[in-house]
């Protein structure tokens, strides 16, 4: 197996005089989640598309699984597993029909019953596909990408219009997948999903790369400034608080309630709780919290719409 | 919550060959036969209509048609429903069938696994053309018990022929005419413009022997014409010749020909997704 999954070095697309994607350059490593997010009209879809071998390229080059999507070669499907945003299955046939007929497309396959098991559609084989709800069907999306074994799985948001528990039993899948060594390339516009799937996460907008790492670094979030939020008792106003250096804020969004963000998060939160107990004050609600991949993923984007404009 | 087996079912197996392509499309047919005969309403319309539509005109009319050697109507009819049963399931239920999957996904889906895309299409061909031939049995069979319509053994042949011939050449037309349907909701109207009009002056419904003759020329252009001539060729009781008609299958070839080419160029489309 190689080193890459997929290679992509100065990626363009142009629909007539817009240019969707321009000039992108990335690669995934077997057996890496990656992430792909961005706002919609980022270029996230067509760029997804190229990779699926949907979409030809107007420039640029391409390696998925060392071909290239393009040929649209049988080589490279029968490694690859795709969960469209919306595609519909075989409405007339149930639930194992499909699946066992997908099966046999494919060299290697999973167990039918492994497959219904895995999504949590158990009892409703023998159901007919047109008679799934919505949430069943995006399930069966997920058995469909997985029927052939695949070693690199794309995931357009999968879980979209899941419920919570059944959106965890998907992350515990993919999750799964990746133990076997298989490569997800995922797509979505849940944060925390990013969060708990991604090894690496891309943030697209405008047909670029603005930013490439892990959920926990990127974007600086590691060493952006902490926030420390705490309600003091109604007897201690903000300014009866200890010295905490120059460099940190203290804002008082409602009464009582203080935010302090500060560089040094640590040396902070203890300068602020060691007052409290040598003056016996409880702290109620007390966080320590860094910027969540939500704040970097909304300062990431909003700064390119306005350098844009 | 299960856990991810190592196992599957066939682990290296199987290197791909034409056996192996030929049972995948085998497997192809058997499921959209599944598929076909389980929406009623669907195969209703498809299968029973033209049968239904044999039973009704050859119930009117116990006629004979004074310009045609004085044969029974229902002589004279059959082979042209027959005909127009073929047009209708191929060309209407691959247009409109590949308009709904084209706009719900099901054709990007299947573009995404490793089944090759003629062997998609050469499965719906092949169960359309299935069903095209069971309805030719059961209007031969009604034919035979309710109208005396006797088939001579030795034409046979020649309907075999216009049936598979006719069923493959409307099969690809309908799929090169998913091109000009812009969506789904359209494809009915569209497929029913392209058919019904051509079929009035094709000597389907009635011979065409008072028809002036440049509307006549116009028909024979088309592969309408065409497919209602070679059957009703291999039908008429009055003639001693042969029972194929050459000319009309040598056009219908050649539409196949331009249907094929036409659809190809829509499957490779990026557009088709």
């Amino acid at each position: 197996m190689q080193d890459h999954a997929i290679e992509v070095e100065g990626l363009r697309k142009a629909y007539g005089d817009l240019e969707a994607v321009s000039g992108l350059t990335f690669s995934v490593a077997a057996g890496e989640v990656f992430c792909l997010l961005g706002p919609n009209g980022a270029g996230k879809t067509t760029t997804t598309e190229i990779l699926e071998g949907y979409r030809a390229r107007s420039a640029g080059e391409v390696h998925v699984l060392g071909h290239d999507p393009e040929h649209g070669e049988r080589a490279l499907r029968e490694r690859v597993g795709i969960v469209l945003q919306e595609a519909a299955a075989q409405a007339e046939l149930t639930v194992a029909e499909v699946l066992t007929m997908y099966g046999r497309y494919y060299p290697r396959r999973r167990p039918v019953d492994e497959l219904v098991g895995l999504v949590g559609l158990d009892g409703r084989q023998d159901v007919r596909v047109k008679l799934l709800s919505g949430g069943q069907k995006r399930r069966l999306d997920l058995a469909l990408a997985l029927v052939g074994d695949p070693d690199l799985l794309f995931l357009d948001e999968p879980t979209t219009g899941f419920d919570p528990s059944a959106r965890r039993q998907a992350w515990t899948t993919i999750k799964d997948l990746c133990a076997l060594g298989k490569t997800v390339f995922l797509t979505t516009h849940f944060m925390d999903e990013a969060q708990a799937l991604a090894d690496r996460v891309a943030v697209m907008a405008n047909g670029k790369l603005v930013a490439i790492g892990t959920p926990a670094e990127i974007g600086g979030r590691d060493t952006a400034p902490t926030e420390i939020a705490f309600t003091l008792p109604a007897d201690v106003a903000v300014a009866d608080l200890p010295d905490l250096g120059p460099e940190a804020t203290i804002s008082e969004p409602a009464p009582g309630r203080v935010v302090v963000v500060a560089p040094h998060g640590l040396r902070t939160s203890h300068a602020i709780t060691g007052w409290a107990l040598e003056r016996g004050h409880e702290l109620r609600g007390f966080e320590v919290t860094q910027p969540s991949l939500e704040d970097i993923y909304l300062r990431l984007t909003e700064t390119t719409l306005e350098t844009t404009r | 919550m299960t856990a991810l087996s190592q196992t599957l079912d066939r682990p290296t197996a199987a290197r791909r060959g034409w056996r192996s392509d030929l049972a995948l499309i085998g497997w192809q047919v058997a499921y959209e036969q599944r598929a076909f005969w389980r929406n009623r309403t669907r195969a209703f319309f498809s299968f029973g209509m033209p049968i239904m539509l044999l039973l009704i005109f050859a119930s009117l009319n116990n006629g004979r048609i004074e310009q045609l050697h004085d044969i029974k109507y229902v002589v004279f009819f059959l082979p042209g429903i027959m005909a127009y049963g073929i047009i209708i399931t191929q060309f209407v239920n691959m247009a409109g069938g590949l308009a709904i999957q084209r706009d719900n996904g099901l054709l990007k889906r299947m573009r995404g696994t490793p089944l090759p895309g003629w062997a998609y299409v050469t499965g719906r061909v092949g169960s359309t053309a299935l069903t095209s031939v069971g309805m030719a049995v059961v209007m031969l069979v009604i034919g035979e018990v309710f109208y005396g319509v006797h088939l001579r053994a030795e034409a046979l042949p020649a309907i075999i022929i216009a049936v598979l011939l006719g069923a493959a050449t409307f099969a690809a037309l309908g799929m090169a005419a998913v091109s000009i349907i812009p969506n789904a909701e359209a494809a009915p109207v569209v497929a029913n413009v392209l058919i019904l009009p051509l079929s009035f002056i094709s000597g389907i419904w009635y011979p065409m022997t008072d028809a002036p003759s440049w509307l006549l020329d116009v028909a024979k252009v088309f592969p309408i014409q065409r497919l209602a001539d070679t059957l009703q060729t291999a039908f008429d009781p009055v003639n001693h010749g042969s029972t194929f008609a050459g000319n009309d299958l040598l056009i219908l070839a050649i539409w196949l020909v331009v249907g094929v080419r036409l659809a190809m160029k829509f499957w490779s489309r990026e557009s088709a997704l």
